[in-house]
């Protein structure tokens, strides 16, 4: 079973000013669940557990796109630094999909995964297909989260810790 | 709780972690295997201290970052969060095209044994300080308990006449007879439990631990002097 790091249903995240954000969200965010420094600690634990896992296999990395773009890049940074530092090394090729399944904040049924086992975020939701990653960053609400490339139309990728979307903000920037 | 005057702004006192949050569980993150049994649990990420160095930084560049800042360091515990926040101060002060010259000085103080607070404060460190004269001086302390080492410092360095002297303590503990003088940048409030990691040490283990975590039981007793 997988570990993961789990955000709780009730929690409220933390104050948008005590943290670094672009100027042009301050307003549209109702607070920060998940600093990017703690998902950046989290990849590298997951970096760690991969390699440990794939016993010196040739290790073919699949990026979901556009989503998954950051989680990826620095997942592969950790793994290419435990790499570089010791004896024994997995060589890693990547590769890129892209997927698109969510209008506005509703996904819509026809999600389909093809390869990519790891990801960093899993939902808690009732519509959930039961599918459980290998290896799990964080288990989180079922709240429409933003940030660190995770999209609202296209909005927020440039922000690098995970937020929660305010309701006046999920209709400023509607389709 | 006194009485804040209608108007004031009052500054943000850092991000607070309650009393009853147990921390993460260790297994999550990477740490040094020769610790594995000695810590209970995470109660600060590395990376969310870097994030909030940033925040920290920012305020400090934006209100005494001008011209030259005299940066004090509490050794030891203070070292990783004086290189580390001096370094976002630089970083963010050279994205502003902001003409900004930091230099640090050193001060030692002693004043634990295994995880008591002792009597006794010794200040090893420059005796003269006067180049801090006219200028703005910035007092780096990784943690506040008692308040005790932030006055003592607070007075030996008025001695030398500064423009303006702040105090950035990383953790602020909450404890029953706390200072009554806050630092003016806090990073976390926490709560009343013996941490280690990010240079803070027991008995000088821990320091090369990167993460802010609780103690266990075994590590207590395994370090213990």
């Amino acid at each position: 079973m997988a570990s993961y790091l789990e955000i709780l249903d009730d929690d409220q995240g933390h104050e948008l000013s005590l943290f670094c954000v672009p100027k042009h969200y301050e307003e549209d965010l109702d607070s920060v669940i998940i600093p990017n420094g703690l998902i950046k600690d989290r990849t590298e634990r997951l970096a760690r557990d991969i390699v440990r896992d794939m016993g010196g296999h040739h290790i073919v990395a699949l990026c979901v796109l556009k989503g998954g773009y950051k989680f990826f890049a620095d997942l592969m940074d950790y793994i290419k630094a435990l790499n570089q530092n010791s004896d024994k090394s997995v060589p890693l090729t990547v590769d890129f999909i892209r997927l698109k399944s969510y209008s506005n904040d509703q996904s819509t049924n026809c999600v389909k995964v093809i390869g990519g086992d790891e990801f960093l975020l899993v939902k808690r939701t009732p519509r959930s297909s039961g599918y459980r990653p290998d290896y799990i960053g964080f288990e989180v609400p079922d709240k429409f989260l933003v940030g660190y490339a995770l999209d609202y139309n296209e909005y927020f990728r440039d922000l690098s810790h995970i937020c929660i979307l305010s309701d006046r903000a999920k209709e400023k920037y509607k389709v | 709780m006194t009485d804040r005057l209608v108007g004031c702004v009052q500054k943000e006192e850092g991000l607070v972690i309650p009393d009853d949050w147990p921390g993460y569980n260790l297994e999550l993150f990477n740490y040094p295997e020769h610790y594995r049994g000695d810590i209970e649990s995470v109660l600060i990420p590395h990376g969310v201290i870097m994030n909030r160095i940033e925040c920290l930084a920012r305020d400090i560049l934006e209100e005494i970052g001008h011209h030259t800042l005299m940066v004090l360091c509490v050794l030891k515990g203070g070292y990783k969060f004086c290189s580390d926040l001096v370094d976002s101060i630089k970083s963010q002060s050279r994205s502003t095209n902001r003409q900004l010259t930091t230099r640090v000085e050193f001060i030692r103080l002693k004043s634990y044994l295994n995880d008591r607070s002792t009597e006794d404060l010794h200040i090893i460190g420059p005796e003269d300080l006067s180049i801090f004269k006219g200028k703005n001086v910035l007092i780096v302390e990784a943690i506040v308990d008692t308040g005790k080492t932030m006055k003592a410092l607070l007075q030996h360095v008025k001695m030398f006449q500064p423009k303006a002297v702040k105090v950035a303590g990383l953790l602020v503990k909450r404890i029953p007879k706390g200072s009554e003088t806050l630092p003016d940048y806090v990073g976390f409030v926490i709560p009343n439990r013996f941490v280690v990691g990010y240079a803070l040490d027991y008995n000088e283990y821990f320091r090369d631990l990167n993460h802010i975590c609780v103690i266990s039981e075994t590590g207590k007793q395994k370090y213990k002097v």
